[in-house]
């Protein structure tokens, strides 16, 4: 599909040295703020469990030993989770995947160590400056600080796939007389594969809006809206 | 060529990529792996087909995954880490260093000029070291290096105690590099404070040592590991700074490119310095306190600061970046 300058979704368009176009859906602060709550939970179960090990081998290697083994593990526990896990085959920490995310980089491949290491140390940092973490919602890739610096993207690891619930078949085919751009015919056709999914009422509301190409509103604007779309698709 | 003749088409190839991206994703081996990119070339092209076509979400969202899976699939890395290793420590780091040695002269200016500024004020009036460090530093820094102290020596004979001293440095020592390259993020900020601080703080210790305790205690102590310590120090200084700089002054790019192409850049220094510190952390705590006679261990200190010094400036000139 064609992209325009300003997007009305949150697709980013990556063009591949293969010659092609990928659309990487990027992943909104919300979730991505859910799933960093996970992962605190997740390294406090892990530290909860490192403290009981510890406690077990005290008596038998000595306070030295186990207190030096718990600060190497608590090391690479408090700096090293996110890491692991974002270069892992995962591509996530435990709380992205639970939520279907995925830490890829601008071309949408796995992520370096170096990479990771740098949009995760920041984090601490960032959430120390007043404001700073509110920058997500200024950058149209929803990048954080430490995404910028390591030049990472989180994004959804499968694609969505829009259920098809066509609409009830259309009677006629209603001719388009206008010049359509691709965006507009492509919206028409999604409007039909759409549709079956909405209420009628949901289905006059964006039928309404393109008024000035049906001439019509409310249920006859649908119905000649559909007749469009079954016209431009019968025409390729 | 309508949508469902094209998918009528195409559809078998499409499931038979799926089904091989699924064994390969899953590392079993797969008979036919060197059909993979013929298959994805084929997604590709018939991607761009469907996108310019307009063949729909539903045909596009799915070729659209399998293009991108596929292109995960193909273009993954699995080099071998001792190679990269040795080709980092022969090449990259010592060239990015080179690179950026004007950085390194700012790390240096902010980080020695307070050093001795603290140590030459302890000779002058005692009371801004005091200040400084506190009592309960002052005290244990009278336990460690004071005139009837018992030495370090003395105090790591317990069984294990060199390791969790190893350990300890690790922890706080590599930790202190990481926030210290953090803290670029904030203009630089941060990373200027902790470099002010530390130098500071170590030209305080010296400063106060020399006043109420046996420099030689201390210098015997830190002459193995400080060539690691500090300049591992300075070289993630020198990454946080460049991000800092690259926010203040992003010259052509826009600030988020600059930040980028900064991160890039200071990432060798980032790595390469966390590896000197915890280089540091190993000396520190198997060497240094070993009872070994003051001449000696003054002779590898030196011993280690002219190999940083030509590592630096000798290895892996005319190094091209893979």
């Amino acid at each position: 599909m064609a992209v325009p300058k300003r997007r009305i979704d949150t697709l980013q368009t990556v063009e591949l040295a293969e010659g092609m176009e990928i659309h990487l859906r990027t992943a909104g602060p919300f979730l991505r703020f859910v799933a960093w709550i996970i992962d605190l939970v997740v390294e406090m179960i892990a530290l909860m469990v490192l403290n009981l090990v510890i406690n077990l081998i005290f008596p038998v290697m000595g306070g030295n030993v186990s207190e030096g083994i718990f600060l190497l593990t608590f090391f690479v526990i408090w700096w090293f989770y996110h890491v692991i896990f974002e270069i892992s085959p995962w591509g996530a920490t435990v709380g992205k995947r639970a939520l279907g995310l995925r830490v890829v980089n601008e071309a949408g491949g796995g992520i370096t160590i170096g990479a990771s290491m740098i949009r995760n140390f920041i984090r601490g940092v960032e959430l120390m400056i007043p404001f700073a973490p509110l920058f997500v919602f200024f950058n149209p890739r929803f990048q954080r600080l430490g995404d910028l610096a390591a030049g990472t993207l989180v994004v959804y690891s499968r694609p969505r796939i829009d259920p098809v619930i066509p609409g009830p078949p259309p009677l006629n085919k209603v001719p388009v007389n206008l010049s359509l751009s691709r965006e507009e015919e492509a919206a028409i056709l999604s409007f039909r594969y759409r549709s079956g999914g909405w209420s009628e009422a949901r289905r006059m509301e964006l039928a309404n809006h393109v008024e000035r190409m049906t001439g019509e509103v409310g249920p006859k604007g649908v119905s000649k809206l559909m007749g469009m779309a079954h016209w431009l698709e019968e025409q390729r | 060529m309508n949508r469902q003749e094209f998918e009528n088409k195409n559809a078998s190839d499409w499931q038979t990529f799926e089904l091989q991206l699924g064994s390969s994703e899953s590392k079993k081996p797969t008979l036919d792996g060197h059909k993979v990119p013929s298959r994805f070339r084929k997604i590709c092209y018939d991607l761009s087909l469907a996108q310019y076509r307009m063949f729909g979400h539903r045909i596009c969202d799915r070729l659209n995954g399998l293009a991108i899976r596929g292109y995960r699939q193909i273009h993954r890395k699995r080099g071998a880490f001792g190679e990269g290793a040795i080709r980092f420590f022969l090449g990259t780091f010592p060239a990015a260093f080179r690179r950026e040695w004007r950085l390194f002269a700012v790390v240096s200016f902010v980080f020695w000029v307070p050093f001795f500024a603290m140590w030459w004020s302890a000779d002058q009036e005692i009371e801004w070291v005091q200040a400084l460090l506190g009592p309960e530093s002052m005290s244990s820094i009278e336990g460690m290096y004071g005139k009837d102290a018992d030495s370090v020596e003395h105090l790591r004979q317990e069984h294990g105690s060199n390791f969790m001293m190893f350990a300890h440095y690790i922890n706080n020592n590599v930790g202190i590099d990481f926030r210290l390259f953090a803290g670029g993020i904030f203009f630089g900020i941060g990373t200027l404070f902790f470099l002010i601080y530390n130098g500071l703080y170590f030209g305080a210790v010296v400063g106060y040592v020399e006043y109420a305790g046996e420099p030689e205690l201390l210098w015997k102590f830190v002459a193995g590991h400080s060539s690691f310590e500090l300049l591992g120090m300075l070289v993630v200084g020198m990454a946080g700074l460049k991000m800092g700089f690259a926010l203040l002054a992003p010259g052509q790019l826009s600030r988020g490119d600059a930040l980028t192409r900064a991160g890039r850049d200071g990432l060798p220094l980032l790595i390469g310095g966390a590896c000197m510190t915890a280089m540091a952390a190993v000396v520190e705590g198997f060497w240094s306190a070993q009872p070994i006679s003051t001449s000696t261990k003054y002779a590898v200190g030196i011993a280690f600061w002219v190999l940083h010094l030509l590592y630096f400036v000798l290895v892996g000139r005319g190094y091209r970046g893979a």
